[in-house]
């Protein structure tokens, strides 16, 4: 369902030009968990925001369900984010007033949604948060956090689901409990693309690829 | 609530503190606003209701600063030159004048007391001619030792009706006939008595210092004074509306300085607010960039952070015009003590016309001070911003 050719991003960094993909080619098919590895500063998370479209490599191709992303105007690629990507983040970033429902139901407010209460007990459900619904970020557990981000990366019910290093600030017990919903949740369709520095988690997804230095190692 | 509103004015509840002191200062130069709008317009209103009520069309005074003089008179105010008694006989002979009558002004000490009165001699029969509007309680003077004293006076030496006010040098005893109500202007500071007991208290006989006239078709008032100026010399002819000009004009210049500090003031709370702002954003950069990642567009990054400013505004202008009702009694006796003259009567009333318009003033003032933070925010790279 997506595929990258030959993509390179280059960052300036002062007068020095930084290679942070250098030629890298992935077809990513739909329903398949993807795990991500690789040294830092190897160029992971470059490579998953290109996949999400929410950065443009400086060269190559990027076809999102035979689209071709990398050329696709701003307003375009905001609607295609919004109806066909779900994002999490190593730091969870909920909003700190806003309760788990809420935060769950942000995505529906930027596509102009209205929150279905069944829909989001559905979800809530489905990360094991069904009981926690009222509550505040400030009242969850690290694990918890990251239930309620990924459950909001699911709101608008995406074709791809992108997870940069979700359990990087967790336990190995909690840690644990994110790959099974992201492996129930590929096992179920979804397309799941997640970076790891657990060499553990990686060998069980269904493949895992390396980076290094910009290019795959696999 | 809309969802976007309430995740504005929940990202507002993070930083309570900031949030409420950015929002009075709004709330301080809204109601400031709305206090100074309010009292000009009600200003002008006393202004033009007190000139409605004069019933007399023209003053006679010596000629010197005229509409000072005429001003002062209308308004109570010691000058040292008096009218010459010709003046009267002629003005008596005009044809087209149905009153005229003499007012005498002038400081009496009494070293009794160790105070000095302030006295206002006139005809006790044209009183309500010249003062429409007073309500008296007690009655108007028919005696000639009987006075009438303003407000103010009668409080301040806790005087009722039929008290003794004082007793002269030629030994007459001044007694207490009636009290005017409160007006709210210089009148309340007067002592009234007939002008004949003033004149000889001034031991002045038929001196006046202003003469009051009324005529019988106010559209032949212009020829009326003409040939009045041409026949008498030594006085000048101030017409009510000339007076009410000059009286407009003195307090035009209170009236622009009091709103450039106004404006002054909104303008320092306006930056307040985009700094308070500009501070949430930077503070959220990575959450903003998780909301792009998560599908908002700039725009909708835009409409947050303008609407969280709107909403300082908005509310901070609210408190400031309930606070300034609240305060509106307070605010015009600061007012009145500062302006030069101030016509009687409330001055500071609710109007929901310069309430809304204030409102509205604030409510785009606070667009225009969210816009750069806004604009900011919708710059953020999502990319840079989440990379943590
Ligand atoms: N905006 C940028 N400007 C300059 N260089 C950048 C920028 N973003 C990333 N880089 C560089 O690109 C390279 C790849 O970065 P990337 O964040 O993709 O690494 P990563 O594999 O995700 O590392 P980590 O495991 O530490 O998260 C690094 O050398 C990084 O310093
Ligand atoms: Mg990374």
């Amino acid at each position: 369902m997506i595929e990258l050719k030959q993509i390179e991003k280059n960052y300036r960094r002062g007068a020095e030009e930084v290679h942070a993909l250098r030629g890298v080619d992935l077809s990513i098919a739909a329903g398949e968990l993807l795990a991500i590895t690789g040294p830092s500063g190897a160029g992971k998370t470059t490579l998953l925001h290109i996949l999400g479209c929410l950065d443009q490599p400086s060269k190559g191709e990027v076809l999102f369900d035979g689209v071709k992303a990398s050329s696709l105007a701003e307003n375009k690629l905001v609607k295609l984010r919004r109806e066909k990507i779900g994002f999490v983040f190593q730091q969870f970033y909920l909003i700190p007033r806003l309760s788990v429902f809420d935060n769950i139901a942000l995505p529906l407010l930027f596509s102009k949604k209205s929150a279905d209460r069944n829909k989001i007990l559905e979800l809530a459900a489905l990360v094991g948060l069904e009981h926690r619904l009222d509550h505040s970020p400030a009242q969850l557990s690290g694990g918890e956090m990251q239930r309620t981000a990924i459950a909001r990366g699911l709101v608008n019910g995406p074709e791809i689901l992108l997870a940069d290093e979700p359990t990087g600030n967790l336990d190995t017990e909690n840690s644990e409990k994110i790959y099974k919903i992201l492996r129930s949740l590929s096992e179920n369709g979804l397309t799941t693309v997640m970076i790891t520095h657990n060499p553990e988690l990686a060998a069980r997804a269904e493949r895992a690829i390396q980076i290094r230095d910009g290019l795959i190692h696999s | 609530m809309s969802g976007f509103l309430n995740l504005s004015w929940q990202n507002l509840l993070r930083h309570r503190t900031r949030s409420i002191l950015t929002m009075l200062g709004m709330a301080a130069s809204v109601g400031v606003l709305f206090s100074v709008l309010s009292f000009n317009q009600g200003f002008n209103q006393g202004l033009e209701t007190e000139l409605e009520r004069t019933g007399l069309h023209f003053m006679i005074v010596p000629s010197g600063c005229a509409h000072e003089v005429a001003s002062l008179v209308l308004h109570g105010a010691v000058i040292p030159k008096f009218l010459d008694t010709k003046v009267m006989q002629h003005v008596r002979s005009t044809s087209g004048i149905s009153l005229a009558t003499p007012i005498l002004v002038a400081q009496l000490p009494d070293p009794q007391r160790g105070k000095i009165d302030l006295i206002y001699g006139v005809d006790m029969a044209a009183l309500s001619a010249i003062k429409p509007g007073w309500q008296i309680d007690g009655k108007t003077p028919t005696q000639e030792n009987e006075v009438l004293l303003g407000y103010e006076v009668a409080q301040h030496e806790k005087l009722q009706p039929g008290d003794t006010l004082r007793t002269t040098e030629d030994g007459r005893t001044l007694i207490v006939g009636g009290i005017v109500n409160l007006t709210g202007s210089q009148d309340d500071a007067f002592v009234y008595l007939p002008i004949e007991t003033a004149q000889a208290l001034l031991d002045h006989p038929s001196a006046a210092t202003a003469i009051g006239v009324k005529v019988d078709d106010p559209s032949k008032m212009v020829e009326i004074i003409e040939s009045l100026s041409a026949a008498v010399p030594g006085i000048q002819i101030v017409t009510m509306g000339e007076v009410m000009n000059s009286i407009s004009n003195l307090a035009a210049s209170a009236k622009a300085l009091s709103l450039s500090i106004v404006l002054i003031a909104i303008l320092i709370s306006a930056v307040g607010v985009m700094n308070s702002i500009l501070m949430a954003v930077f503070e959220r950069t990575q959450e903003i960039g998780m909301m792009r990642a998560v599908g908002a567009s700039r725009f909708d990054i835009f409409r947050i952070i303008l609407e969280e400013t709107t909403i300082i505004a908005l509310v901070g202008g609210l408190i400031g015009i309930f606070l300034s009702v609240l305060g509106s009694r307070l605010i015009e006796t600061f007012v009145r003590s500062v302006v030069p003259y101030v016509p009687s009567g409330e001055l500071i009333s609710f109007d929901p016309k310069i309430a809304a318009g204030s409102v509205l003033f604030i409510f785009i003032i606070g667009i225009a001070a969210g816009v750069y933070p806004a604009w900011k925010a919708a710059k953020i790279n999502p990319i840079e911003a989440i990379k943590g």
